[in-house]
């Protein structure tokens, strides 16, 4: 185990090495750089240059990315060009709008798609299935900012329960936050949901061929104990590598979900971070984001030692 | 089924957390604007962006002289001014007027801010137009002499400018996230990435003033957002990045009312003149006789907007109707194209930026257009950084469609440099002339040879003046129905109060 884990924080560090490496070049090969941006089509060339030199571009790349990487070694991941402000605060103070999200929207997508996916495959080929698979089919093809819109406009501007956008904040309790991020999470999460429910289906679906189950029903337990107890906890190897890949999808889903509801998460600052080219903070969200990614994976695959004891990591 | 089920979930979520339908509290003295664009800091000595100028200027920051909503130049924290030479002018400055820090604003102070913004090392974006100032003397605490090297006749113009705004100079080194100067309202919070919230200046220097107590300038980029964010009461009014196509929806809905008005933003073709075949004024000539104006603004922005036929917006006081000059007439396009070399027309690329939705949906009237001509016009669809590095700032492009905000802008046609390319020493003679020449009525003239010169040699299509298109409650009153200048002063806006 203790072999294991070296081995996958000494993969973390050179995913994380190269993610930054990546990052570090595109954004700098994107034509258009941060000062030319900030001076739009006003400005003289002049005041262009002088701010250039001032935001240290016109240094040689090699040096800005060897000063980069070592201040993100000592936990600095530089300052915001766009907002003046440190890129760590920055992508702490969007965290507890983003991870709420993706986390009411990662138990959306399990509370709906757990049961459905088990009921479509414990129904195989009969009505229930069929209804299931064609909700995800539409779930699936449903891009998620026109699903988040339909939201919107039935919850806030027609019964007016949520408000169509922003983020109040938690510090007036967690009522009127979770107000806001209740939607998004609902139209983040019923994408997953969609894409969850076939990989459960499938995955019950599988098992509940197997010769054990047929064992356990030839011996007279309760279907419900069969598919309980039997099935479904052999099923969810499958089921929570999907799962673990949707987690880091839901990240990146919300990149589209905060525009549409104006939430300050970590999305919308990735977005006006490459629309402004504010390098540094297109940088550290890519770096916090990947590394979020690598750790889920990694906590996955801890999950498949609890969930089938036969699996050894080592 | 499925939406059934998800009604009934949400439902049963909402009625667990508690959540019941409260009433919209609308507290009459706060105000929430949508702001399409988050600024990028709020310091106007280190950015031009509109969206910094549009929330600060006015509202927080101010200057010796400012724009009225009528265009007219008035006297903002200098009382009034005088020159007897147009290259001496005085300043009387306001008494009693107060920072938001509680120092009162003195002669020192405009005399700091105007040496900071010729000071090369501040990085300020607009340095060049404070050039001609050769020496600042204070005279008392309460009047300050400006001695022009030359003179210099958009001089006040430039003083009533965002990058003049006066502020103390203790604050310099945090205005990018906190501005200080004497507006009527204080800079209270920024939460990056959500809003921006300025507070009423209780101390402020004109009487009865501000009326609102609050206001929150909300950044909501997406304008389907923008519009569900009206409807459902979350903002009370969107200022300026609302679509064409969502005001006429809006003009429909009792609850708002919907201010269409003038700018000083000017849509344009750009010919690139320094391209093949684009040098040559007759082909340049033909595009402006091809392109149907009228169907780009129905196109483009539903036909809200005025026509233009040069630089000079209506908002501008030597403004004169040339939309005319040079209408649509495709047989006479084809024929200067002839004339050109080009019988059959050509082909050339349109690079627009989807940043600004009007410049993609005029780009297709206009192709569709140029077509008619023989011109097959390829859109290409670029990023704005991209835009800004490759059309702006290298010239990389045959045509471009863009709007210029900033007004007074007719300088750009004098620089060879600038994007169009366009060299002509005829227009720069001229506009050097309009640059020394101070008395209104001969200025005037010179305006006007401006304006005919550039119809005759079409550097650039001017299709419209982009509308101010402001969308909001009913019963808000006081909004600016124009733009002449680019910032939201908010400082007359009230709420009507309830019947």
């Amino acid at each position: 185990m203790r072999r294991y884990v070296a081995r996958r924080v000494a993969a973390l560090a050179a995913t994380l090495l190269f993610v930054s490496a990546l990052v570090f070049v595109v954004v700098r090969v994107l034509p258009g750089d941060p000062a030319a941006i900030i001076m739009g089509t006003e400005g003289s060339p002049e005041a262009l240059a002088r701010l250039r030199e001032s935001l240290g571009l016109n240094r040689p790349l090699p040096v800005q990315y060897a000063e980069w990487v070592g201040g993100a070694l000592r936990g600095d991941l530089g300052r915001s060009i766009q907002y003046d402000v440190p890129v760590g605060s920055l992508i702490v103070s969007r965290l507890p709008v983003t991870l709420p999200l993706a986390l009411l929207a990662a138990v959306f997508m399990a509370a709906a798609a757990l049961p459905l996916g088990i009921y479509a495959a414990t129904h195989h080929r009969r009505a229930g299935d069929y209804l299931a698979m064609v909700v995800s089919q539409v779930g699936i093809s449903v891009p998620q900012f026109w699903s988040g819109l339909l939201l919107i406009l039935l919850f806030s501007v027609h019964l007016g329960w949520v408000s169509a956008g922003g983020f109040e904040g938690w510090a007036s309790g967690p009522g009127p936050a979770l107000r806001s991020l209740l939607l998004p999470a609902v139209a983040l999460g019923l994408f997953q949901a969609a894409v969850l429910v076939r990989a459960t289906r499938s995955a019950v679906l599988d098992v509940l061929r197997e010769d054990y189950v047929r064992t356990a029903r030839a011996k007279g337990l309760s279907e419900r104990r069969v598919v309980g107890v039997h099935t479904v906890r052999n099923a969810l190897i499958p089921v929570v590598t999907v799962a673990g890949l949707q987690l880091g999808q839901l990240m990146a889903g919300a990149i589209v979900l905060e525009s549409v509801f104006a939430l300050p998460g970590l999305g919308r600052l990735a977005l006006g971070a490459i629309s402004a080219r504010d390098l540094p903070v297109v940088q550290g969200v890519t770096l916090f984001v990947a590394s979020s990614i690598v750790l889920i994976n990694f906590a996955v695959d801890l999950l498949y030692v609890v969930l089938d004891p036969r699996i050894r990591l080592d | 089924m499925m939406a059934r089920l998800l009604v009934l979930m949400l439902s049963a979520a909402l009625a667990l957390t508690g959540f019941a339908a409260e009433a919209p509290a609308q507290t009459p003295a706060r105000l929430i604007v949508q702001s399409q664009t988050e600024p990028p800091g709020l310091d106007m000595t280190a950015t031009p962006a509109t969206a910094t100028s549009g929330i600060v200027f006015y509202n927080v920051q101010e200057s010796l002289v400012k724009v009225d909503r009528h265009g007219k130049l008035v006297g903002s924290l200098a009382e009034r001014w005088h020159t007897a030479d147009n290259k001496n002018y005085t300043f009387f400055l306001k008494k009693g007027v107060r920072f938001h820090n509680g120092r009162e604003m003195k002669a020192a102070d405009v005399k700091y801010c105007f040496e900071r913004a010729l000071n090369p090392e501040t990085k300020h974006p607009y340095a060049k137009d404070y050039e001609a100032i050769g020496d600042i003397i204070v005279k008392d605490e309460y009047t300050i002499t400006f001695a022009l090297k030359t003179v210099n006749a958009n001089f006040l113009q430039n003083v009533a400018r965002a990058g003049a705004a006066i502020y103390p100079r203790e604050t310099v080194e945090t205005m990018k996230s906190h501005p200080v100067g004497t507006g009527p309202f204080r800079f209270e919070e920024w939460v990056r990435g959500d809003r921006v919230v300025l507070v009423k200046n209780g101390d402020y220097h004109v009487k009865g003033l501000p009326r609102l107590d609050r206001v929150t300038f909300r950044f909501v980029t997406d304008p389907n957002a923008v519009l569900a964010a009206l409807k459902a009461g979350d903002v009370d009014a969107s200022l300026f990045g609302l679509g064409p196509e969502h005001v006429q929806d809006l003009q429909k809905d009792p609850r708002f009312q919907v201010i269409t008005g003038d700018t000083t933003n000017d849509v344009i073709l750009a010919m690139n003149n320094s391209r093949k075949p684009y040098g040559d004024v007759r082909v340049r000539r033909a595009v402006t006789y091809g392109v149907n104006k009228a169907d780009v603004l129905k196109g483009a922005m539903f036909g809200m907007g005025k026509i233009l036929g040069t630089n000079v917006d209506p908002l501008n006081p030597y403004y004169i109707d040339l939309s005319r000059a040079m209408g649509y007439d495709p047989v006479k396009a084809k024929q200067l194209l002839a004339e050109a070399g080009y019988p059959n027309g050509f082909d050339t690329v349109l690079k627009v930026s989807p940043q600004y939705d009007y410049t993609v949906r005029s780009g297709q009237v206009v192709a569709d257009n140029l077509k008619k001509i023989g011109v097959n016009v390829k859109i290409e669809q670029i990023e704005w950084g991209q835009w800004i590095a490759r059309v702006f700032r290298e010239a990389d492009y045959d045509l471009t469609i863009i709007g210029h905000a900033e007004a007074w802008d007719i300088k750009n046609y004098a620089n060879p440099k600038y994007y169009f390319r366009y060299d002509s020493a005829r227009f720069q003679a001229l506009f050097a002339k309009s640059e020394i020449t101070v008395d209104d009525h001969a200025r005037r003239a010179v305006y006007a040879d401006m304006q005919k010169l550039l119809v005759e040699e079409a550097p650039v299509d001017w299709l419209f003046m982009h509308p101010r298109l402001a969308v909001a409650k009913k019963g808000l009153q006081g909004l600016w129905k124009d733009l002449p200048a680019s910032a939201n002063d908010l400082s007359e806006v009230s709420w009507a109060p309830a019947k």
